[in-house]
């Protein structure tokens, strides 16, 4: 025990000081107060580290300084004025990336006004989460809590929803919290099947008619937004500007990645010849099918990010396993792809529940070390981040967990969280409110 | 080139004339005659024909006398009486009448069924959309209006004589008229289709009473909108009919001392029906309903009649076993459009398996045993589909002589006209059909229908064959002709090349080139008449010079025998039948071994036992023997090695609503114990396989939290490929769901509604006032004086609550609402058995655990709604440290697939032990639906549900190797492994019989009329019919956060 503000009971600390400090605590907007910056280098030592770019190390220590990691290694060198924390027994995990999420602009699903997910209109290239990110949301202290230190936040809806922004999940405004935005363009691709139940509300050829008239407003988007970015090069005298199309134009310039949802194989073809068509590089969110076109994503290199490995089969013939299995099959082939959750009002609550969609993946084929990867290193990469995030490794960012073993299995306890090297308060409004009927219970 | 047929403007001429054949009549009517009297003389015989006198009895060569519309003589040597008037049928065939079993016919658009969905013109959105309100129900009548068994068909018929002449020309004389609105839809009419007024077609006024489990599919929908409210409707009215009878005997003997009962048609209709013992015909939307409305039949023990639906043939077992006729439309799903892969997928196994096996549907059933009739409802072009699929189904394999019940005898035994109608002997009606042949088997024609003794000719009766080998004269030169084809559409050939060759009725047209007959441009115009095998007449050459010309018949047409080799149509492709159809179906329940010994596992026996290392556990029959180290396997067993895996009892989900059909929630009223998820139970649902691929063994199927007092629930146990009633876990005690907070208060939906509760205060109070009803309702139910008790199926529910016989589920979050929940049930006795999510449980777990009340939660859920922003993932913990008896649900068909890793979260939240974190989803809610005698953990004597992992349940790096139930096996990986590659084999062995059809259909034009049928027959196909079965999932619970609760 050689820091003042360490001891080997990490755990029951926590607990003991978060009771003490929130049964006087009110309950309303969350009253955490962003972590203070780092002052010192900080070394944990002792501890198991797992920098997921690289070999596990057994006994090692990782030293991070202004925000970003400066050594991680079984012997490296401690600075002489560092913070040390003795993290034997522990161990230490980059911190878990949420890579489709709409945390942080929505707080309970079924109160219309805490919810700022979905912009009306289908063309809105223009709406940024990065603008509604609730840094006072009590929905992010609790998927942190469990690991959860970077997400992107992607608007829903629509075609074209908007952009994205990578966000870590601490801070006092939007712009504190950014990492990178916007992040991604999000371009829905429209359903593409069609319901075969006499009673559904069209019959099958209105559907048909809908659905073509659809893919050409897609097409007509992408057209108009392009003729744009060419006008705007050398603007006429009377151009008239556009917030729609001004917001498109970083695609054109290469700079901003173009997310398209879809999730069956109809859809995620047609994206994929599409994307050809224009000779746009795009990213697959979704991807239920994926493992059905795996040669095609591997041949043209489109990423997926996968929406929810514990979502239902999506057809009644798919095996029970269908989704569970689809990471396995997508690694087998060499798809690049990360692991997330849905984008959906109903799932941001259980964003904490990431890790799990990633050792399910494992419990179906998929090595463990990839599942762990699937949360950590490629959601980085694939959100444009992986310069910072996702891994352990010197000049990257100090966001990082000490857990007490694997976090994407159930015992484990998330027992200390830096982002950006600063000590992340791990209570929430669930704590708080546990601790304040255990108190109840123990008056009794 | 090709010559223009006549043949279109002849048919409408011919249809003219048949309308008009005969309106005389000699019969006694009632209406006043007007003008001069007809009467034709009423005796006929019908000589030289082949008689089919009933199914498989045929005179070859015979005579059919009638008089008065009456048949008085059939046989091969009848006496033709002087008088009569006689009809040399050389070459004909006569048939009983046909009977259509089901026919919307001379009915009014508001007694005819809703269309599927109100179709709005995308181009013209403006049009309205083809919705026909209902016929409206007016003066004395049941509450509800879908209840209208009063309602006779016979009072708005109207009947059309093209339609009846139309049903005539396929060679129907009767139809059975039913009223096509509701639930009790009213009586059917059984009528003879003559051009004469209704008063004299009707022959049976009221046949039967016609029930269909329709029900309110509107967002706002009145009562019932599920299928489990259509049928509580239907058991309560079938038992207020009773009751009706009985009050309105009790008060007419003693009327100075008793209350006047109410006065209500619907109801002395319905019990005017049971008096009679009249049948009930149930209309069957789907392969489940068949089993449902037989039940339903059985409770009441009414004489069934089903209208079929084409997917009898997946429960045809059950079907014969109580032997109910079905009347089977013959509408056939059409060519799946699996040509592009990627639309392949979205046609699942059961969708294609039905394409193909459709057709041999009433092959199957009649070979089961179970009588079936014929119905031209459903088809869309009956006049030209009926009977291309009759022969369909006659080369599927029905016997011919038992199509010709199912257009006969069947049906008139089902309406009860067997001694009326039904075959061709003395004393029957004169409704017979004078076919050009055998109409099962070959391409014969109905020439003409008799109909109470009238004759109507069909627009085919007057039609000649041309087709044969001819030998054209036109001025002394002379030209073969060879006329093959269609009678109605001749391939003619003169001297090899081809021109126009047609008849109507006896003119003959032949147009030519005129260079075959002497040159010239142009055509050659000749026209004559038709006598016998000779044609003569005079025509038109280009030069305007008239010819004369004349043709022999000097060889008949040799008809070519219909292909008698099969085609790919003629059979279904030979894979076995499952069930449920479609994939990860079951050929027969898992076979039960003698004894089983599972070796040297981790065995997590949620009992006194703990957890063993190294441990085997014993199963004799389908039970539990022994569970411990080092047991010895009797001889015979069949042994599992199971070292290194961990086995566990079954996963029991105390909230789920997987495996229901057609609406989780009857949620028009706030009261709505009387309806029964017992009724709706869906053994076909893939989400059970799938919840067994995740160690689910039984689960709690509950009724949704659209309302305070809901419906009843049905524990089962998930024995996939047994028929609903297999499933059900008969021991489980009785139970009901109750809701509290948001949902029944309606807060969260977009509009502000009025029905009473709106608020947590209101709902308190109808908890409260129903307990007294029903208080009320067993003092009621106690008295001998005055009328007699109406026995209530809701109040009776509630009822038994009041006497702890009925189990209480309870959804709720708030303490506040659980607090007040606690106190009026304390108050009447109540003592709920579990208050379900129950996410604020932590809050006053010290209630709950003083009330004796269990609690069953989600792990993890919150924040989905204002009720549920305070939930924390401690509940469970929290509770059961509180000595709750607490389990773990899902409430979701994905969460049910890990239920295990729901319960190794409370080891994360709040420390519990392993043990007792797996006992959240076994022996807890074992215990809370009262089944633990039986399930819930490994114990000797108890059934042997068990799974067997393959590492730490509580790991989510774990999956499930094998699940048994009551000693058989359900799931195994392994085996799972298998059947996805024969059922993908048999996808595809399907796709590729598609796709051949497909090809053919694709290389026709787009707006050819005739496209292909399914079985390569020339008629228009149907509507897409879609799987029945659903992909899974819950979605047709609720809104997505009403789901969720």
């Amino acid at each position: 025990m050689n820091t003042p503000n360490n001891t080997s009971s990490l755990r029951s600390a926590l607990v003991v000081g978060a009771a003490a400090l929130s049964v006087a605590a009110t309950v309303c907007a969350s009253d955490i107060i962003p972590a203070v910056s780092q002052t010192r280098p900080i070394a944990l030592k002792g501890a198991t580290i797992h920098p997921v770019s690289g070999p596990e190390i057994a006994s090692g220590t990782i030293v991070f300084d202004k925000g970003k990691i400066t050594a991680v290694g079984a012997d490296a060198a401690i600075p002489a004025d560092a913070e040390i924390i003795d993290a034997t027994g522990k161990h230490v995990y980059p911190g878990l990336i949420s890579a489709n999420t709409v945390l942080g602009l929505t707080e309970i699903g079924a109160a219309r006004a805490t919810v700022d997910i979905e912009e009306t209109g289908a063309i809105n290239p223009n709406a940024r989460a990065a603008s509604s990110i609730n840094p006072d949301s009590e929905l992010l202290p609790v998927a942190r809590a469990n690991g959860i230190l970077s997400a992107l936040a992607v608007p829903e809806g629509g075609l074209v929803s908007g952009q994205s922004v990578v966000m870590r999940m601490d801070g006092w405004t939007p712009e504190d919290m950014a990492v990178r935005s916007p992040a991604a363009m999000h371009l829905r691709w429209p359903n593409l099947a069609i319901n075969r139940d006499p009673r559904a509300s069209k019959s099958a050829e209105d559907q048909q008619k809908e659905i073509e008239k659809k893919q050409k407003q897609l097409r007509d988007t992408f057209a108009i937004a392009r003729a744009y970015w060419h006008a705007r090069k050398t603007p006429a005298a009377d151009f008239r500007s556009d917030l729609r199309w001004e917001a498109m134009m970083p695609i054109f310039d290469g700079k901003l990645p173009l997310f398209v949802h879809a999730s069956t194989l109809a859809q995620m073809e047609a994206a994929l010849a599409w994307a050809k068509e224009v000779q746009l590089k795009i990213t697959l969110v979704g991807g239920n099918d994926a493992w059905r076109l795996a040669p095609q994503l591997k041949e043209s290199d489109t990423p997926v990010i996968l929406a929810l490995t514990t979502a239902l089969p999506r057809l009644r013939d798919d095996p029970y396993d269908t989704s569970f299995a689809n990471p396995a099959r997508l690694h087998e082939a060499g798809v690049r792809f990360c692991i997330a959750t849905n984008a959906r009002g109903s799932e941001a609550p259980h964003e904490r529940n990431l890790p799990y969609e990633a050792s399910m993946a494992a419990a179906f084929g998929l090595p463990r070390e990839e599942a762990l990867k699937a949360v950590t290193l490629y959601p980085a990469q694939l959100t444009g981040v992986g310069d910072q995030l996702g891994s352990l490794e010197p000049g990257k960012a100090a966001t990082l967990l000490v857990t007490s073993g694997d976090p994407l299995d159930f015992p484990t306890q998330i027992e200390a969280a830096y982002i950006d090297g600063r000590k992340i308060d791990l209570t929430n409004r669930q704590t708080r409110l546990r601790d304040k009927y255990r108190e109840k219970y123990r008056r009794q | 080139m090709r010559f223009p047929s006549p043949s279109v403007a002849r048919r409408t001429f011919v249809a003219l004339l048949a309308g008009c054949a005969l309106s005389a009549s000699a019969q006694i009517t009632t209406a006043p005659k007007h003008g001069i009297r007809e009467n034709d003389p009423r005796l006929h015989a019908l000589t030289n024909a082949r008689v089919v006198t009933a199914p498989g009895k045929v005179i070859e060569k015979g005579a059919v006398v009638i008089r008065d519309g009456v048949i008085v003589d059939v046989g091969p040597s009848v006496k033709i009486p002087p008088d009569a008037r006689v009809w040399d049928l050389t070459g004909k065939t006569i048939y009983a009448g046909f009977i259509d079993s089901y026919s919307r016919i001379g009915l009014p658009d508001t007694l005819k069924p809703e269309p599927l969905r109100s179709d709005v013109d995308q181009d013209n959105p403006e049009a309205k959309p083809k919705d026909v309100p209902r016929e409206a129900v007016k003066g004395m009548h049941a509450w509800n209006p879908r209840v209208t068994p009063e309602r006779n068909a016979a009072d708005y018929l109207k009947v059309d004589k093209k339609a009846a002449g139309k049903l005539r020309d396929l060679g129907f004389t009767s139809a059975l008229v039913v009223p096509g609105r509701g639930i009790f839809r009213g009586s059917s009419a059984l009528i003879n289709l003559q051009d004469a007024d209704i008063n004299r077609m009707v022959v049976s006024p009221s046949v039967a009473q016609h029930i269909a489990l329709d029900f309110d599919r509107s967002d706002d929908g009145g009562y019932p909108n599920s299928l489990m409210g259509a049928i509580a409707l239907v058991r309560q009215n079938f038992l207020d009919a009773g009751w009706y009878q009985a009050a309105q005997d009790a008060y007419a003997k003693k009327p100075a001392t008793t209350e006047r009962p109410e006065a209500n048609a619907s109801l002395a209709a319905l019990a005017e029906h049971a008096r009679r013992k009249q049948p009930a015909v149930f209309e069957a939307e789907d392969e489940l309903d068949l089993l449902r409305v037989l039940k339903i039949a059985d409770e009441f023990k009414l004489r069934p009649l089903l209208l079929g639906n084409g997917y009898e043939y997946r429960v045809r077992k059950a079907l014969a076993e109580k032997k109910a006729p079905v009347i089977l439309p013959l509408e056939f799903p059409k060519v799946p459009e699996i040509e592009r892969p990627e639309q392949a997928v979205e046609y699942q196994l059961d969708e294609l398996q039905h394409w193909d096996r459709a057709p041999s549907n009433p092959a199957r059933l009649a070979e089961a045993g179970i009588p079936i009739a014929f119905t031209t409802e459903k088809l869309e072009k009956a006049d030209k589909e009926f009977w291309s699929r009759i022969r369909l189904v006659v080369r599927r394999g029905l016997n011919k002589d038992a199509a010709l019940a199912a257009l006969t005898t069947t049906p008139a035994e089902m309406f009860g006209a067997a001694d009326r109608m039904g075959t061709v002997a003395p004393g029957r009606v004169a409704n017979l059909v004078i076919a050009s042949g055998d109409l099962f088997s070959e391409e014969a024609k109905v020439l003409t229908t008799w109909v109470d003794g009238f004759y109507y000719d069909s627009d085919l009766a007057d039609d000649h064959d041309l087709r044969g080998t001819w030998e054209v004269t036109v001025d002394g030169k002379t030209l073969p002709l060879i006329a093959e084809g269609e009678p109605d559409k001749l391939d003619a050939k003169l001297g090899g090349e081809k021109v126009g060759f047609s008849a109507t009725a006896d003119a003959v047209l032949l147009v030519a080139p005129a260079r075959l007959l002497g040159g010239g441009e142009g055509g050659v115009r000749l026209s004559g008449r038709l006598a016998g095998d000779t044609v003569s007449g005079t025509g038109d050459a280009p030069a305007g010079a008239t010819v004369r010309w004349s043709a022999r018949r000097t060889a008949p047409h040799v008809a070519k025998k219909p292909d008698d080799k099969p085609t790919p149509g003629d059979r279904p492709l030979d894979f076995p039948e499952t069930y449920p159809a479609g994939a990860f179906g079951r050929v027969a329940p898992p076979e039960l071994p003698r004894a089983v010994l599972v070796q040297g596992a981790t065995v997590w026996t949620s009992a006194a036992q703990g957890t063993l290392q190294n441990a085997d556990v014993l199963v004799t029959d389908g039970k539990i023997s022994a569970v411990g180290p080092g047991l010895k396997a009797p001889a015979g067993a069949s042994v599992i090695d199971a070292k290194g895996a961990h086995v566990t009892p079954g996963i029991i989900d105390c909230h789920s609503h997987t495996a229901i059909s057609k609406g989780v929630n009857e949620s028009s009223h706030a009261v709505t114990c009387e309806v029964r998820i017992a009724d709706v139970i869906d053994a076909t649902d893939i989400d059970l396989y799938r919840q067994l691929g995740g160690g689910v063994t039984a689960a709690n199927i509950l009724h949704g939290s659209a309302n305070p007092i809901g419906g009843q629930n049905q524990v089962i146990k998930f024995r996939w490929g047994g028929l609903p009633e297999e499933l059900k876990l008969t021991e489980a005690a009785p139970g009901v769901k109750f809701a509290l907070g948001e949902n029944v208060k309606q807060s969260n939906r977009g509009h502000r509604s009025t029905r009473y509760p709106q608020t947590r205060m209101g709902v308190e109070q109808l908890i409260r006032d129903r307990f007294r009803a029903a208080q009320e309702y067993d003092a009621a139910m106690k008295k001998k004086d005055g009328l007699p008790p109406r026995r209530d199926l809701q109040l009776e529910a509630l009822s038994e609550m009041l006497g702890n016989k009925r189990l209480i589920h309870c959804h709720s979050y708030r303490l506040d609402e659980i607090h007040s929940f606690l106190k009026v049930t304390g108050e009447f006795g109540v003592k709920p058995a579990t208050l379900q999510h129950i996410l604020e449980g932590y809050k006053v777990a010290d209630e709950i655990a003083k009330a004796g009340v269990g609690a069953s939660s989600f792990a993890d859920w919150w924040a989905y709604k204002w009720e549920a922003f305070d939930a924390i993932p401690d509940n469970a913990t929290i509770m059961h440290e509180q000595r709750v008896l607490t389990s773990i649900n899902s409430d979701s068909a994905d969460l049910a697939r890990r239920l295990n890793t729901e319960a190794a979260k409370m080891t994360k939240y709040g420390g519990m032990s392993p043990d007792e974190a797996l006992k959240l989803v076994t022996l807890y809610p074992a215990q809370q639906l009262r089944v633990d005698a039986k399930v819930g953990s490994l114990e000797p004597g108890k059934d042997a549900d068990f799974v067997i992992w393959n590492g730490h349940p509580l790991s989510n790096y774990t999956r499930v190797n094998q699940t048994w139930i009551d000693g058989r096996k359900y799931f195994d990986r392994a085996d799972d492994m298998e059947a996805r590659k024969s059922f993908a084999a048999q996808r595809e062995a399907l796709v590729q019989k598609a796709l051949a059809e497909r090809v053919k259909e694709l290389g026709k034009p787009k707006d050819d009329d005739s496209k292909k049928d399914t079985q390569g027959d020339k008629d228009a196909a149907p509507k897409p019919p879609g799987s029945v079965y659903d992909s899974g999932g819950d979605r047709d619970t609720c809104s997505e956060h009403e789901h969720a609760e």
